[in-house]
């Protein structure tokens, strides 16, 4: 089993504190699910990525890339990863280290495996508790169940209800089924969604006409969801812009960091598309 | 956050209808935050970004944006030509279509807001009232802190909400690995569903409480006295063999039946 990586947990599943972006190729987490009396071994994968053209950060005297590290106030130097420990602030500057294995210690049986203790009925849950998602991925061995679990809970409608522990939280989850994988939704608890009751609705009920003015407009307005229908403009000027710069000075080279092999003459326009099909992940 | 303090306001608009409305995050999170520190003297990390070519700290006002065309091939891009692509500010969440609202898949829902009633805000009841008879979500778009978001509008109680989309571009469909078809018997699919059947119940949110945070929050505090922390093992479940599949279920259908 991998070795656990709390540093490089993507953004939605780490506190705001280690916050850095996933590296492409790495499970999120492996382990377990299981119900009843059947286990599967998985890996977890992101089933989100930022669709935001992304951007990195150079360094303008040579356009090297630039990578986050982090620093030591005291020392004025960058901590090598193996010095660095997770802490929790106990008072102003006064920290308590908190290492891998005690937090799997404070919820051993969750830590590798997610147990669905029952089903729902997937079109019950309140939109309201849905968070993130991520993919659960067969591995050797677990196909057969896999496949199982994806096509009854497909043919039944339902999703299992259970709870994932991940580095220093634990995410109450649905597991569904997108007819061919096993998708995991992070939920809210309960205390983290604020009550209605803290707004107060409006006073008056609308009279009768404002409410057959309402429903006829509404009425008049029924179409079907098509989540492609609505671009992203930002996007779009962004990559247009793009292409205007590629023939310009702006296209910059950083020095090579290790050894590369040849290189054919660049075909720009196939690159840049090629680059930007990539960060889309257009379905 | 102080009660009754709204992060934007503006109209609800389709048709010939608008409702003035003010929006408040739905969701509150209150965790136990972790910091990074140096291990040998405790002290808290700060980011950094460093050259990866010669490992020099860069301040900030050397640091310049670039696109990766391809490796190690950047296209410069100055912050003053994207904020040209910020978007107008606007007060207006602009309905374009009503979907039936189980058609949005779970998938696509990202952050929930409640839209309290603003002043005189005719119409806020009868939009709750023709949403929740007919199971609709109001598709619409609206700016907001120089974003520009695609959203559902719905309700669930006596409020309105509105619910950001995420762009169809930023759910992963292609990623899919090459799996190899395991045939299951008609008999596996009988008993799988009657488990599943026999284990479901009503969704209940409360069976999720936080014993979690409250543990780490005992674990932290035992530290923080000086108490030494047993570490106990995480459980590692045996695999079900496929062949056994079968088995397996019938077994756990008989535990629960």
């Amino acid at each position: 089993m991998a070795e656990r990586r709390p540093v490089r947990l993507p953004a939605k599943l780490t506190s705001r504190s280690y916050r850095q972006p996933a590296e492409a190729g790495h499970d999120i987490w492996n382990g377990t699910i299981s119900f009843s009396l059947v286990a599967i071994p998985v890996r977890l994968v992101d089933a989100i990525t930022p669709g935001r053209v992304s951007f990195r950060m150079l360094h303008r005297k040579d356009y090297s890339p630039l990578v986050s590290r982090m620093l030591c106030p005291r020392e004025g130097k960058v901590v090598p990863r193996e010095e660095i420990v997770r802490g929790y602030e106990i008072k102003p500057d006064r920290y308590i280290p908190i290492t891998d294995s005690e937090l799997d210690s404070v919820s051993p049986e969750r830590s590798r495996t997610i147990e669905v203790t029952n089903f729902v009925d997937a079109g019950e849950v309140d939109p309201i508790y849905y968070d993130s998602q991520y993919y659960l991925v067969p591995l050797k061995g677990g196909e057969k169940p896999y496949r199982l679990l994806v096509e009854v809970l497909q043919r039944t409608a339902k999703a299992g209800v259970a709870s994932l522990v991940l580095a220093d939280r634990e995410y109450p989850v649905l597991v569904r089924s997108t007819g061919r994988l096993l998708a995991v939704n992070t939920l809210h608890y309960p205390n983290e969604i604020v009550p209605e009751s803290e707004f107060s609705p409006k006073a008056d009920p609308d009279k009768p006409a404002e409410m057959k003015r309402v429903k006829q407009a509404v009425g008049r307005m029924i179409s079907k969801f098509n989540p492609e229908k609505y671009a992203d403009q930002r996007r779009r000027r962004i990559i247009a812009l793009l292409k205007k710069k590629m023939k310009g000075k702006s296209l910059v080279q950083a020095p090579e960091i290790e050894e590369a092999g040849g290189e054919a003459p660049l075909d720009l326009v196939a690159a840049l598309k090629a680059r930007i099909a990539k960060t889309g992940k257009r379905a | 956050m102080k009660l009754g303090h709204a992060i934007w306001d503006g109209n609800i608009v389709f048709a010939s209808v608008a409702v003035p409305v003010k929006l408040h995050p739905a969701v509150r999170e209150g965790r136990v935050q972790f910091h990074l520190l140096h291990r040998h003297d405790l002290v808290k990390l700060q980011r950094q970004m460093v050259c990866a070519y010669d490992g020099a700290m860069v301040p900030v006002e050397d640091q310049v944006r670039g696109f990766e065309l391809e490796d190690g091939k950047y296209i410069l891009v100055d912050p003053a030509d994207l904020k040209r692509f910020d978007p107008e500010a606007s007060r207006t969440i602009e309905v374009h279509e009503f979907v039936p609202a189980r058609q949005i898949d779970p998938v696509y829902l990202e952050y929930s807001y409640y839209l309290e009633p603003g002043p005189h805000a005719e119409g806020y009841g009868a939009l709750v009232t023709a949403l929740s008879d007919r199971g609709l979500a109001g598709v619409c778009t609206w700016t907001m802190r120089k974003r520009s978001y695609v959203g559902a509008l719905g309700t669930g109680g006596k409020l309105l909400r509105l619910y950001t989309l995420r762009h169809a571009g930023e759910v992963i469909t292609a990623a899919v690995p090459k799996m190899p078809v395991a045939a299951l018997s008609a008999r596996e699919l009988k008993v799988g569903a009657d488990l599943i059947n026999q284990m479901t119940g009503r969704f209940r949110p409360r069976q999720f409480e936080d014993k979690h945070q409250e543990q780490l929050r005992k674990l932290i505090d035992r530290k923080a006295r000086g108490r030494t922390i047993r570490v106990r093992r995480p459980r590692h479940v045996a695999p079900t063999a496929p062949g056994r599949l079968l088995e397996v279920l019938e077994a756990g259908l008989k535990r629960v039946a």
